[in-house]
Parts: structure tokens; C-alpha cells; sequence
């Protein structure tokens, strides 16, 4: 239980660059972009788990149960909306839906 | 002790997201990543929290990465030679966006270093569940309903025309 | 006195204010009849007011403009010069408005003409009258203004309103100098009222008095036409032959002898300056004079000798001999106006036609003009006993007296002036008048015409008998001596009789020899070689003269184009290259920079997401810098 907070906010950082860098790199297919954003929550969820052991409060793991909650919700229906997608133009490269151009 | 537990745990995370965002197909780019949060998870419980810890093994990993795998295999995207890796022009913008996050991060938590507080022995699912319902009771009641948004939804997009 | 001075201006303004507002809507002998009332009631109370003259008075008639030290009330001052010219003015000026409701019978515009040369009575009335050099420059400009729009008043061909533009522009050069002067004046001295500026000679060093001389010299130059400003003139025949009469000959031409004759107290203390003035008028008067002398165009022969005659007058001021140069005024102004409207009705009675060479005959077909014109034609000449002979001989005799180099190679020249005038005015009378019908395209008499030629008769008379305005000493003193011995250079060197005789005598002698040498060559037989010459392309010398010495192509060449090429420049390069470019390119470039950051809309989720990591980035770095 003695792990530094500090060293806990490096790996959430180190983490939530990397999901970050996930979603930005992959711009050919959609479904890796979501899995960035999976990373990034989960970086977060650990600085949430992290401060409630420094302080020895359970609002922060609370709020990483929300965090997951909505997160299932979120992707549930964003896989719903690739799949539409991918019915329409029969591909998952992002840089295709450009309708809202100009 | 646990600071060496925490270290290992802390690199084989890493080492699983690295891997799950360079991989080539989609579907070993979830298996890494499930390695990393069952890892993430065993931090959680160095940290205290068993409750989140079993959580994110239930519904993360097993939930919503699997929900993942769904839709892959019903896309059909499989050929790698079809799907197009991000090449190095795509690459160097993200990596120069890491390092400054990183950068940053470790600049402000380097700044304010706090003591370890003594006694800290975990919060136990009982401290847990009191906390869950008494204080934050209505949050869970409007987490439900957003379920049931996310539910219809997902219904309502992904239905046959 | 008051009443008789502002009744004096009251007239013509009021007549050119009815004229100009009402004039279309009343019947046109109510229009005339008012116009030539407004003159005649003007010269009326000039008359009055010289006969109840005592002594030079000031009159202020209203508060004009008052602001700090600035006071200029509408003042008059009336003194022997003022009042003998407006007595001129008036006589003269409603003669000729009387001769110009006959010759312009056929005009449509008459309302307009009438009330402008009504403005014109009263800007000149102004001018003569006025006490302070900004009520005289708003006569000078009111007189100006009056000219341009009578050169021009045919407007609708190019030739005229292009004349009306030349004079007021060569005249502007003249005006600004005007200004210059009185601003100066104002600064050194803090009032502009000429009695007592006139006073304050002494106060200043003299070079600054002979740079403010130079300066109203400048400014007579323009409005006498002298040279180098003279070039308008010619070309101001353009306009109706009773304005050429009344502004070109008798009153406007002469306001920039009156200038230095009224300022002659502050400027004529300065050597230089008189001496410039009598140069001026020297090589004015010889100029004029040989262009008359090839002129074919019977106004244009008419311009040139006021050019020369008014030379004469700057030749008298220069000399320091003011009342000798004011005698000259008077009398030129009748037998330049006798000779302008003679010239009138001939133009009439040929239907238009202006070319000298294409008359003759016309001594029977016009015998009153014809004796008019000789008389005026006389007088010009200078021939003796005539009022022209006395007035241009008093001036050659103050050159004389006055004595030094430079004034007497003036007398020289201005002998030899005096020859070439009487050549080019008789050959005027010849080749018009005398010879056969052969050319003349007369219709007889129309009632007009003999209208026309009675207005000739009264100014014939006091052509010939101007002469006793002054006479010289021997033959009992003058008139115009005794009442201008107040003057500053009233009183010009008074030489023995001897003296004057044979003064008169050498000047006599010329006259009549000039009437001679025409006789021999355009006398008789020999106008028939002459007019077969006429028809030859004109020699070298012939063109030279014709051209006015080539002054109109050379400023032409020296200020006018390069002036259009500045302006091409400008407006092409500046205007349109600088300033229209970039406002152009500005618009552009802002129009090109929007559509370049509209851009960042590609409609890709990618850039999107780059711009908000980005961002996020950015913040993030910002607060570790802040925190380092």
C-alpha cells in the first residue's frame, strides 16, 4: 500500500500518452481508434484508484465504477454506429467519411 | 515489496499497450490489450481496491473487450494485406504528441510530491458498497438509465433496414 | 458721401442679382433696361459724389470679418485716383452695356450676360474703391471670375470655354503672388488697411519691401497681361466683343496698373522695384507691339496693342509718374473701347468675319464707323493733339526727366513702341476700310447697327479731346497735375517747356511718320500686292510675330507637359498602382488567407482529433511550464 502517488501518475501519464497517440496514429481503422480511447480511460481510472489510496477515500474508486459503467455504454454504441458505418461504404477508414467537408 | 510487484505489474502494462497499438490485426491488438488490464487490475489491487480490481476484470476485459471481438469478426476485416497499418508519416505527429504529454505530466507530478500516508489498508467491498449507495445512491440510479440509453441505441442503429 | 458710395456698388449688384435669379421670366427690354439702369445709376452717383469731393475719405459702410487682431470692415476710400476712375468706369461700362443691347439682339442667353457684366461693374467698383487689400482682392477675384465666365460665354464650343480656363489660370499664377503679399503684410504689419499701410513704408528694411513689391508686381502682371503672364489675352477675344471691350480693354486689364498706382506709397520707396515695374512694361509694350504688327485677326491686333498700351502705363508707374499713367488709363479706355466696339460693329456688318486681310472697302458702307474708328485709330497712334498723343507723351517724358541709364534706354524703347503703334494701327484702318467693295459682304444698315454706331460717337469725342484732362505746362497746367498733387507720385519731375516740346515734337514726328510709311505700303496700289502676299504662307519673321513670339508653345512645352506627365504618373502609378492596388491586394490577401485556414475543415475525424490532442498538449505544457 506504500506506492507513491507520484510514481502511480507517471504510469497513468506513460498510459494515457500512448492511448492518445493509438487513437491519433490510426486513422485507417476506426475499431483501433475506439481501443485507443479504451486506453485512455483506463489511465484515468487509475489516477482516480490511485488518489483514493492516497487520501484513503473510496470517492475516487466510485468514480472509476462510473467510469467504466458510462464506458460500456459508450462503446456499445459506438461499435453500433462502425457497424453502420461499414454497411455504408464497406470500409473503416475514417479518412472516408469526409462529407462534412468545408 | 510491493514496490517491485508494483514496477513488474507497471511493465508488463506498458509492454501489453505498446503491443496492442502496433499490432497488424485488430484481433491480437485486443488479446495484448486484455493482458494489460487484467495487469492494470492486479495494480488496483495492490492499491487498495479489490472491488475495482474484480470490476475491470469482469467488465472491461471480459465485457466490453469481448463486445470488441464481436464486431471485428462480424465486420470480416480480417486480411492484413487488405487493412492499411498507419505508415511513419501518420506515426511521428502521435509520437511527438506522447512525448509531450508525457513531458508534461511528469513535470507537474515531479513538482508536487506528496508523502505516503501511514495506514492505509484498503478499502474493503463492505466500505465500498456503503459509500456507493448511501452517498452516490442516485448516481448509480442515472447510470442505469444511461444504460438503457446506450441500450436503445445500439438497437436502434444497428437495425436492419 | 456714404449714400453716394454705397449707392455706387448697390446698383450693379442689385441689377446682376435681379438679372441673374428673375432674368428668364422678365421680358428682355425689362432685363436690358435694368441692367443699363444699374450702370448709368452708378456713374450717376459717381458724378454727384465728384462733384461734392473735398478730400480723400474713408467710408465704412459694415463689420465685415473680426477675429483676434484680424479687423477688416467693408471700408471705401475715396481720393482723386479712386474717383476718377470710377467716374471712367462708370461712363464707359454703361456705354458699352447700351452697345451690347444691340450687338447680343440675336443672343438667346441675354439674362446671363447681362448680369455678369452687371457683377463685373460691381466687382471693379470694389476693386477701385476699396480701403483694405482683402475687400480690393475680393473685387480682383469677383473680376476675374466675371472674366472667365464672359470669355467662355459660348460655351458650348471647346475653343472658348478653353480660353476662359486659360485666362483664369494664367491670371491665378498672378493672384497667388497677390496673396502672398497681403498674408506678408499682414504678418509684418497686423493691419491691411492700405491708408495705413501706405503710411508704414519706413518700419520695414528695404529688401523686404522691394520682395513685397516684386510680389503685387507679379500679381499686376497676371491681371494686365503683361510679360511673362500676358498669354490670356489674345486668347480672351474669344468672348463677345462688348466684353472684350469693357473687361479686355477699358477696366479689368487696368486693375494691375491701379494695384501699383495705390500702393505705390509703400513699394515705390524701392529702386529695384520701380525699376522692375518700368522694365515690365517696356518689353510689354515693345512685345505687344510687333505682334500687332503681324496680326490678320482684327480683335487679336486690338489685344495685342492693350498688351502694348498698358505697357505704356507700367512704363509711367515705373517711373515714378503715377498721374501720368492714370492719364493714360483714362484715355486708353476710351479709344480702346471707342476702338473695340468699331471693330464690333464691322464684325457685325461682315457677318462674322474676322480676317483683316478679307475687308475693305468698308470706308463707304460704314462711313460713322469709319470716322470713329479713325479717330480711336489717331488717338492709339498717338498722333498730335489728339488725348492719346498728350497722355502717352506724358509718360515718355517722365521716362526723359527721370534721367539714369535704365529709364532712358526705356524712353528709347518705348519711342520706337510708339513708331511700330502707329504703323500696325493704321494699317488696321487701311486694310479694313479703304481699298475696293471687291471683298465686302455688307448687308446695309440693319437698326441695330446704326444703334451700334452712335454709341461710337460720344467715346470719339473724348478720345480726341481727352487730351484736356492734362495738359502740360506750357500750354496752362493739367487738370489731372493739380488734382493728384496729393498723390504719392502725383507730382512727377516737372522739365522746362523747351523741354516738353521737344519731347512732343520727337513723338509728333513718329506718329506721323508711321501714318506715312502705311500709306506707302497699304495705300492704294500697293494693298493689292499686299493682300496677294497675305495669301502666301507668312515668312519667318511674319510667324514669329503672328505666334506672339512662340510664349504659347513655350509654356507649353516647359510647364504644361511636364505638369500632364506628373499627372499621368500619379494617377496611373499612384492612384490607381498604390493606392487602388492595395487595397485590392489587401482584400485579396484576406480573402486568400480565410479560404487557406478554411482548410483546416478537411470533414476528417483525424484532423479533428490531431487539433484537440494538440490543444490539449499545448495546455498541458503550458501549465508544467508554469509549474517548473
Amino acid at each position: 500500500m506504500s506506492i507513491p502517488l507520484f510514481h502511480v501518475l507517471i504510469l497513468a501519464g506513460i498510459l494515457f500518452a500512448l492511448g492518445l497517440g493509438c487513437t491519433v496514429a490510426w486513422r485507417a481503422n476506426v475499431i483501433m481508434m475506439l481501443i485507443g480511447i479504451e486506453i485512455m480511460l483506463n489511465a484515468v481510472m487509475l489516477v482516480f484508484v490511485g488518489a483514493s489510496a492516497q487520501w484513503g477515500a473510496a470517492d475516487g474508486q466510485i468514480f472509476s465504477l462510473m467510469l467504466m459503467a458510462l464506458t460500456s455504454a459508450e462503446v456499445s454504441l459506438a461499435l453500433a454506429m462502425v457497424v453502420y458505418l461499414h454497411r455504408r461504404k464497406q470500409s473503416v477508414n475514417t479518412d472516408d467519411f469526409d462529407s462534412m467537408k468545408g | 515489496m510491493e514496490a517491485i510487484l508494483f514496477y513488474l505489474l507497471a511493465a508488463v502494462t506498458l509492454v501489453g499497450t505498446l503491443c496492442a497499438i502496433t499490432a497488424r490485426q485488430a484481433v491480437r491488438a485486443i488479446v495484448y490489450l486484455v493482458t494489460s488490464f487484467f495487469a492494470l487490475a492486479l495494480i488496483f489491487y495492490l492499491l487498495g481496491a479489490p472491488l475495482v480490481a474484480a470490476f475491470e476484470v469482469i467488465i472491461y476485459a471480459g465485457a466490453i473487450m469481448v463486445l470488441f471481438l464481436f464486431v471485428i469478426m462480424m465486420l470480416d476485416l480480417g486480411h492484413p494485406e487488405k487493412m492499411q497499418a498507419p505508415r511513419l508519416a501518420d506515426w511521428w505527429p502521435a509520437l511527438l504528441l506522447m512525448l509531450a504529454i508525457t513531458g508534461s505530466v511528469a513535470v507537474l507530478a515531479v513538482a508536487r510530491q506528496l508523502q505516503v500516508p501511514g495506514g492505509f489498508t484498503g478499502i474493503s467491498v463492505r466500505q465500498f458498497s456503503r459509500a456507493l449507495f448511501q452517498q452516490y445512491g442516485v448516481a448509480v440510479e442515472i447510470i442505469s438509465m444511461q444504460l438503457l440509453f446506450a441500450l436503445v441505441g445500439a438497437l436502434y442503429l444497428g437495425r436492419r433496414r | 458721401m456714404t449714400t453716394y458710395l454705397s449707392l455706387m456698388l448697390c446698383f450693379p449688384l442689385l441689377g446682376a442679382m435681379i438679372n441673374a435669379l428673375f432674368g428668364r421670366i422678365l421680358p428682355r427690354r425689362l432685363v436690358e433696361g435694368i441692367a443699363c439702369a444699374a450702370v448709368f445709376g452708378s456713374f450717376a452717383c459717381a458724378a454727384l459724389a465728384a462733384l461734392a469731393y473735398r478730400a480723400p475719405e474713408q467710408v465704412v459702410l459694415a463689420r465685415w470679418l473680426s477675429a483676434f487682431d484680424l479687423a477688416i470692415p467693408i471700408s471705401l476710400y475715396l481720393d482723386p485716383l479712386s474717383l476718377s476712375l470710377c467716374v471712367m468706369i462708370g461712363f464707359v461700362c454703361g456705354l458699352i452695356h447700351i452697345y451690347s443691347v444691340f450687338y447680343m439682339a440675336p443672343e438667346a442667353g441675354y439674362a446671363r450676360f447681362f448680369a455678369l457684366l452687371n457683377l463685373f461693374v460691381f466687382a471693379m467698383l470694389t476693386l477701385v474703391l476699396a480701403e483694405n487689400l482683402v475687400l480690393l482682392y475680393l473685387g480682383w477675384e469677383g473680376v476675374g471670375f466675371c472674366s472667365y465666365l464672359l470669355i467662355g460665354f459660348w460655351y458650348t464650343e471647346k475653343a472658348n470655354a478653353d480660353a476662359g480656363r486659360k485666362a483664369f489660370i494664367t491670371t491665378r499664377i498672378g493672384d497667388t503672388a497677390l496673396v502672398i503679399a497681403v498674408a506678408w503684410l499682414f504678418q509684418l504689419f497686423g493691419t491691411l488697411s492700405i491708408t495705413q499701410l501706405n503710411g508704414m513704408a519706413f518700419l520695414v528694411p528695404g529688401g523686404i519691401i522691394t520682395a513685397i513689391g516684386l510680389l503685387f508686381l507679379i500679381g499686376a502682371m497676371g491681371k494686365s497681361a503683361q510679360v511673362p503672364l500676358m498669354v490670356w489675352l489674345p486668347d480672351a477675344m474669344a468672348g463677345p466683343t462688348p466684353v472684350s471691350a469693357m473687361i479686355h480693354a477699358a477696366t479689368m486689364v487696368t486693375a494691375g496698373v491701379y494695384l501699383l498706382a495705390r500702393m505705390f506709397p509703400l513699394i515705390g520707396g524701392s529702386a529695384v522695384v520701380t525699376a522692375a515695374i518700368a522694365v515690365t512694361g517696356g518689353v510689354t509694350a515693345f512685345y505687344g507691339a510687333t505682334c500687332a504688327l503681324a496680326q490678320r485677326d482684327l480683335k487679336r491686333v486690338l489685344a495685342f496693342s492693350t498688351i502694348s498700351q498698358i505697357g505704356y502705363m507700367m512704363l509711367g508707374v515705373g517711373a515714378g509718374a503715377v498721374t501720368a499713367a492714370t492719364f493714360h488709363l483714362l484715355v486708353h479706355a476710351f479709344f480702346k473701347a471707342l476702338l473695340f466696339l468699331g471693330a464690333g460693329c464691322v464684325i457685325t456688318a461682315m457677318h462674322h468675319e474676322q480676317d483683316i486681310f478679307k475687308m475693305g472697302g468698308l470706308r463707304r458702307t460704314l462711313p460713322l464707323t469709319f470716322w470713329c474708328f479713325l479717330a480711336g485709330a489717331a488717338c492709339l497712334a498717338g498722333v498730335p493733339l489728339t488725348g492719346g498723343f498728350f497722355s502717352k507723351d506724358s509718360i515718355l517724358a517722365a521716362l526723359w526727366l527721370k534721367g539714369g541709364g535704365l529709364y532712358l534706354g526705356l524712353y528709347l524703347l518705348g519711342l520706337i513702341t510708339a513708331l511700330i503703334t502707329a504703323f500696325y494701327s493704321f494699317r488696321m484702318v487701311y486694310l479694313v476700310f479703304f481699298g475696293s467693295d471687291g471683298h465686302s459682304h455688307v448687308g446695309h444698315g440693319a437698326g441695330e447697327l446704326k444703334a451700334m454706331e452712335m454709341v461710337l460717337v460720344p467715346l470719339a469725342f473724348l478720345g480726341l479731346f481727352g487730351g484736356v484732362l492734362n495738359l502740360p505746362a506750357y500750354l496752362g497746367g493739367g487738370f489731372l497735375n493739380a488734382f493728384f498733387s496729393q498723390l504719392a507720385g502725383g507730382t512727377a519731375a516737372e522739365g522746362s517747356h523747351m523741354e516738353e516740346l521737344a519731347l512732343q515734337g520727337v513723338a509728333g514726328v513718329l506718329a506721323l511718320a508711321g501714318l506715312f510709311g502705311v500709306h506707302l505700303r497699304y495705300g492704294g496700289a500697293a494693298r493689292e500686292a499686299r493682300l496677294r502676299d497675305a495669301a502666301q504662307p507668312a515668312t519667318r519673321l511674319a510667324a514669329f510675330l503672328l505666334n506672339g513670339w512662340y510664349f504659347d508653345r513655350l509654356y507649353h512645352a516647359c510647364l504644361i507637359r511636364p505638369y500632364q506627365a506628373l499627372a499621368q504618373v500619379l494617377w496611373q502609378k499612384v492612384d490607381e498602382g498604390v493606392i487602388d492596388d492595395t487595397l485590392d491586394r489587401l482584400a485579396e490577401g484576406l480573402g486568400t488567407g480565410g479560404s487557406l485556414l478554411g482548410r483546416w475543415s478537411t470533414g476528417r475525424v483525424s484532423t479533428y482529433i490531431y487539433s484537440f490532442a494538440a490543444g490539449g498538449a499545448l495546455i498541458l505544457g503550458y501549465l508544467a511550464w508554469l509549474s517548473l
